[in-house]
């Protein structure tokens, strides 16, 4: 777990300026340990260069992304070792099998060598790679493709995941793997941040749902109410609105 | 750091691209060596033949040794520039760059790690291919041994080989910079022409990518010794490039 009472996730009036245009605007998030927070938003909101600024991949303009009360700029191993993540494309080395991915995204995410072989042996169970532990990822489905990547995010047991449109490229049976995988998660006092397109999706699991819209976070959605579409698009029409680009 | 040289191992082992780089580069010399010697002893006025007789000086052994001399600048910077431009182009081609970041190893260890693992690949198949050139002028008879200072010949091919191989491990400042595998492939034909017009004006010896070159050939149809300081600039340049792409690796952002 993170430090002390630290928020396991936190940004602070972060901005991500990309050739003069806010990417991200001044957003303030918090994710709790045991707390699955969902954003949602149209593409190009934002949601990618948030997390990815959570992540240490890009650089905030201004403001902070701090994990475990620590700025991500200055984060070192110990911060890291706590963090799961699948953002962009899943960890898949073509050449590698399905065995051989899990190995070394182990050893990158510092489990102890004498616990690998046992890590590999639950996520493969756990994720139903079985059949294809191997096969080289190449070979896969993208869908499978996308498992690979769950479970080379989740190897080390993280107290932190952030998940990019996990369900991406995945089946009817595979979402709903996505949804008691973020329950487990969650359950266990795992933070959760994730993004997707799907608000019904989010609605059965998520604890709070915020809504980002060109960089802004313009609202949040009750995941217990009704119609979460309807209020999803009043809120986003009703930001255009008041910048004047409806 | 000890984490990310077990990854890059494992890659390196299962890559299809350093699987036939190797046997191409350790295949390639010591055969196409061997067959330009035969071409010109043979004679003849057709095309490869004058070709062949314009390379090749001495006979037997020299010759073989001599045209293994110019293969090993050629190939042994080709081959390995290669596998480094697949080694770092290869984590943006196949969009894995995201995949090394928020981890307890650091993208600067990755870095190091390829390099590290990638000159130790290039000195093995440095000695592979020239035990390998031995074992192909035995079988094939290429002339009497006792002709030619066999283990100097050898040892300065070793020494130009290691050092040719050394210096492609700079083409990872292009892959990585350029973010994927056409603008390192871009940087070994810059390079390689400028080697070609700095060994044309006489000072290759002062250009790091030409010395190891031009040091496998010395004594030979004319071509000045390279010094030792020459030399020594391989390293330097080596070891300047390779921090500068570390340090790229630890600063750059995905895109």
């Amino acid at each position: 777990m993170t430090e002390g009472s630290a928020v396991p996730m936190e940004t602070r009036s972060l901005v991500r300026v990309y050739d003069g245009e806010r990417a991200v605007d001044e957003v303030d998030l918090e994710v709790r340990p045991g707390e699955i927070h969902a954003i949602v938003g149209l593409n190009g909101a934002g949601k990618t260069t948030l997390m990815r600024m959570l992540l240490g991949m890009v650089r905030p303009t201004s403001g902070t992304a701090l994990i475990g009360g620590i700025d991500v700029q200055a984060a070192g191993p110990e911060v890291w070792k706590q963090v799961g993540c699948l953002v962009e494309t899943p960890f898949a080395y073509p050449e590698l099998t399905v065995r051989e991915n899990l190995l070394a995204a182990a050893l990158l995410h510092g489990v102890d060598r004498d616990r690998i072989d046992a890590e590999i042996g639950r996520v493969v169970d756990e994720f139903g790679l079985g059949h294809w532990q191997h096969r080289r990822s190449r070979v896969l489905s993208l869908g499978n493709q996308q498992r690979l990547g769950l479970a080379s995010s989740l190897i080390h047991r993280p107290s932190i995941l952030v998940l990019d449109e996990p369900a991406n490229t995945l089946d009817p049976a595979g979402v709903v793997f996505i949804r008691n995988l973020l329950r487990s998660s969650a359950a266990a006092g795992t933070a959760v941040l994730v993004s997707s397109h799907h608000l019904d999706q989010l609605a059965r699991v998520a604890h709070h749902i915020t809504v980002l819209h060109r960089g802004r976070i313009v609202g949040a959605l009750d995941p217990a109410g009704i119609d979460l579409e309807r209020q999803f698009f009043e809120q986003v029409y009703q930001d255009d609105v008041e910048r004047g680009v409806a | 750091m000890m984490r990310a040289v077990t990854v890059e191992v494992l890659k390196v082992r299962r890559s299809m691209m350093v699987r036939i780089t190797t046997v191409l580069v350790v295949l390639l010399v010591p055969l196409l060596s061997l067959g330009f010697v035969k071409v010109a002893e043979n004679g003849g006025a057709g095309a490869v033949a004058l070709k062949a007789q314009a390379m090749v000086v001495g006979e037997g052994w020299d010759a073989y040794l001599g045209l293994l001399a110019q293969m090993v600048s050629i190939t042994m910077f080709i081959g390995p520039g290669m596998v480094v431009a697949w080694a770092f182009g290869r984590e943006h081609a196949d969009r894995t760059f995201p995949s090394l970041f928020a981890l307890p190893v650091s993208r600067g260890s990755t870095a190091a790690a390829k390099f590290l693992v990638l000159a130790c690949w290039g000195l093995v198949v440095t000695v592979l291919m020239l035990a390998a050139s031995v074992l192909v002028g035995l079988v094939a008879n290429v002339g009497p041994l006792g002709d030619v200072d066999l283990v100097p010949r050898l040892a300065r091919l070793a020494l130009a080989g290691s050092l040719t191989s050394m210096i492609s491990l700079t083409i990872g400042l292009a892959a990585s910079v350029g973010r994927g595998y056409l603008p390192a492939i871009g940087a070994m034909i810059l390079l390689t022409m400028i080697t070609q017009i700095a060994v044309l004006f006489g000072t290759g010896g002062w250009f790091p990518y030409a010395a190891p070159g031009l040091y496998a050939v010395a004594g030979t149809d004319g071509v000045a010794e390279v010094n030792a300081i020459q030399l020594l600039l391989v390293p330097v340049t080596t070891l300047a490039v390779v921090w500068l792409t570390v340090r790229w690796w630890e600063q750059a952002e995905v895109v």
